[in-house]
């Protein structure tokens, strides 16, 4: 035990030191930072208030664009939107209405613009209730934010004249003209609630690649540890000292251990930056559906453990059975195949995860970890295919470790050609 | 007398080919053993089987007069051919975590590390990378890996490879303190210049089979002053004579050379003198190459007609 101990404490400090792990550990977060923080704060510049001017021979219908905008008025009373979401980080408008459209006026007007006392002004022809078009001037005619909203209030107020013509009140054309909720409500064997679908997607799906890339990188981080010390012959100095068992059971947990902590971190930069900024508000917003329950954190916990168990175990084995990275590919890629498989299937699997081929996968060893986690997250199996899965897991996990204890124990000492099939069958027939 | 370690017709086979055949030879207590051969004798196929790497197909190893037990390896130390440290990993550390893995407290093991750094004149490195690092340097550091746990029963195969002549001597020096302090050396190697002053007894190996055992004393005896060492200038033809000489080890301008059985050695200086120049004649005992290269020639005839 204490070798074991000894073992793990080497692999993961010498790993944890390294400065590519240092690195990937903290650039992930902040690359993270920097995509949540940046927009962020070019959206705090959009929520100022923006002072335009609307230029329509209709008064009334300048009128009707303004009181369109007035969901982003700055001196009125704000209204509940129609898409309902994010409020806050809307620029609001102070819209003032002028119905001489003069040349003069416009080059007064972008005079105004350009030296910064006006933002823009929506420039609206005597036809545009056939043309249905305006042209809004503005410095910056990149803000998508700004003219989208602009863009809304005249379309809307041109369908209102429109449906007008056709005899409907003011009123009756805001109904026609209102937006439709669609509220989606999530039904397992707990009951219902309401869910928006994105959260209930994303937050599996982000756990989902958190366990693939996990067991994948790791896992041929355990396969290089154990070329390395075939490679360097250290394992011939070890294993005078500790039993080929003790070695890769050491080398697996310590490999593992920098994955946990390397996710760990993440994790935990992921929760705050989504609580120290605003912007991420959109998605914790998608997010607060997401049913991240103790059962999911449980679940995700196991299959990560048992996933990577088995993973790290085969590539163990392709590290010591091999000589070079070169000849490590060709066996790499059978080993990462089931993997690749569960990814390529893991969307269909959400949408659909209770069907024939979803069970299969589920109770399949090498691809169960991820399945059987992802079909936990987004529904409620019953409960006796989680207890197969985890049971046939290590079940086979067991025979794995047995098996390529024993692949390794002769492996990691013979040197020169690449094995054969046969004869690493012979191998494990080894005293 | 107690043995260190007892081999009894131990064999090995890979996949049919017996690399260790009914191998059998012990090692007293406080001796300098030497176990040599050519490449591909099994002599690494031998040494893993004594420290628990591999098992014997059948036989029996006894170290310390006990049946061979993972306990036991904590008394004995190995060097092995090819340098074995992490790369990437400090000497220090490399050292310590060993030293750990023998039983040792961290504190313990660094201690001891400097010691014996400062000892090699390393002691400035101990907080580089092995990586760095000159071959020679790795080669003493890993020597100090093999006996920082300070074993009672030190393994060495290939000691002196890559080490030059003032680093081989520092070496050397420390190898003679151990071996006053009482610790069995077993020695495994082709280079016999060293063994001859070093080991007290030997063992050759050739294709799997002890095929010369003994003190080494009493084996360069049983050869007798049969051998003669020449330096000289010219050529000497005699050599080709097989009437006269039964082997030799041509070096250019020094010579040793075996009589053939019932030779008379005046004759040899006599032919010798008309075609070279003789700075030096003298009858000597053979040397252990002689005896080696003679021995390994035999036995090959001998699996060759068997």
């Amino acid at each position: 035990m204490r070798n074991i101990l000894l073992i793990i404490g080497r692999e993961y400090l010498v790993r944890v030191r390294t400065k590519s792990f240092i690195f990937v550990t903290l650039l992930m977060p902040l690359l993270l930072g920097c995509a949540v923080v940046i927009p962020n704060l070019l959206m705090l510049d959009g929520t100022d208030v923006r002072h335009i001017v609307i230029v329509a021979a209709d008064g009334s219908l300048a009128n009707s664009v303004k009181s369109e905008l007035a969901p982003f008025h700055a001196s009125g009373e704000e209204i509940p939107t129609q898409t309902g979401d994010g409020k806050t980080d809307r620029p609001r408008f102070n819209v003032s209405v002028e119905t001489a459209p003069t040349e003069a006026l416009r080059r007064q007007l972008s005079t105004r613009v350009r030296d910064g006392s006006l933002d823009g002004f929506l420039w609206i022809d005597a036809d545009a209730v056939t043309t249905r078009k305006g042209t809004y001037y503005s410095r910056n005619a990149s803000d998508i934010i700004e003219s989208s909203i602009v863009s809304r209030a005249l379309r809307l107020a041109l369908s209102e004249r429109l449906l007008a013509g056709q005899g409907l009140s003011p009123a009756q054309a805001k109904e026609v003209l209102g937006q439709v909720n669609l509220n989606t409500v999530h039904i397992d064997k707990q009951g219902t609630r309401e869910s928006n679908g994105m959260g209930a997607f994303l937050l599996p799906f982000l756990l989902l690649m958190a366990i693939y890339m996990t067991v994948l990188i790791y896992g041929l981080y355990v396969m290089r540890s154990v070329l390395e010390e075939k490679a360097s012959r250290v394992v011939e100095v070890l294993l005078s000292s500790v039993t080929p068992m003790q070695l890769m059971a050491g080398k697996i947990i310590g490999v593992g251990a920098v994955g946990l902590t390397q996710v760990s971190i993440w994790a935990a930069a992921g929760i705050i930056l989504g609580k120290f900024t605003n912007a991420s508000h959109a998605v914790g917003e998608s997010m607060k559906d997401a049913h991240l329950s103790v059962a999911v954190i449980i679940a995700f916990l196991v299959f990560f453990i048992l996933g990577y168990a088995t993973y790290a175990c085969l590539y163990a084995a392709i590290g010591a059975m091999v000589n070079s990275d070169e000849e490590a590919q060709q066996f790499q890629f059978p080993v990462t195949l089931p993997l690749i498989l569960c990814i390529v299937l893991a969307t269909a699997i959400m949408r659909d995860p209770d069907t024939t081929l979803a069970f299969v996968l589920s109770m399949f060893p090498l691809t169960s970890p991820i399945i059987m986690f992802v079909r936990i997250s987004v529904s409620t199996p019953p409960l006796w295919q989680i207890a197969y899965s985890i049971a046939i897991s290590l079940a086979s996990l067991y025979g794995l470790v047995w098996l390529t204890s024993r692949i390794y124990r002769v492996g990691i000492l013979m040197y020169g050609k690449r094995p054969t099939l046969s004869e690493i069958f012979k191998w494990i027939h080894y005293v | 007398m107690a043995y260190t370690l007892e081999l009894d017709r131990v064999t090995k086979a890979f996949d049919g080919f017996v690399a260790v055949d009914h191998l059998s030879f012990n090692i007293s207590e406080g001796e300098v053993f030497g176990l040599l051969g050519p490449n591909g004798a099994g002599k690494t196929s031998t040494i893993r089987m004594m420290i628990g790497i591999t098992v014997p197909d059948s036989g029996a190893v006894r170290v310390f007069g006990q049946p061979l037990a993972r306990r036991l390896l904590d008394r004995i130390g190995y060097l092995p051919e090819e340098r074995g440290l992490y790369k990437k990993m400090k000497i220090i550390e490399n050292l310590v975590f060993l030293a750990r893995l023998r039983g040792l407290s961290a504190s313990e093991g660094a201690h001891r590390s400097m010691e014996w750094l400062e000892r090699f004149d390393l002691g400035r490195w101990a907080n580089s990378r092995v990586e760095e690092l000159s071959k020679g340097m790795q080669q003493k550091t890993q020597f100090i890996a093999a006996i920082i746990h300070n074993p009672d029963f030190l393994i060495l195969d290939e000691p002196f490879s890559g080490l030059d002549p003032a680093s081989s001597v520092v070496l050397k020096d420390a190898l003679l303190d151990l071996k006053k302090q009482g610790k069995t050396i077993l020695f495994s190697t082709h280079r016999m210049d060293t063994v001859e002053r070093l080991c007290d007894s030997i063992c050759l190996v050739n294709q799997g089979r002890s095929v010369l055992l003994g003190v080494l004393r009493d084996i360069k005896a049983s050869y007798g002053r049969s051998s003669i060492q020449l330096e000289y200038e010219g050529e000497l033809p005699l050599l080709n004579d097989p009437a006269l000489v039964a082997g030799s080890n041509d070096f250019g301008n020094y010579v040793e050379l075996r009589l053939a059985p019932g030779a008379d050695p005046q004759r040899v200086l006599e032919l010798a003198l008309r075609t070279a120049k003789i700075h030096r004649f003298e009858m000597v005992e053979p040397s252990l190459e002689e005896i080696f290269i003679d021995t390994v020639d035999s036995s090959r005839v001998d699996t060759n007609r068997a």
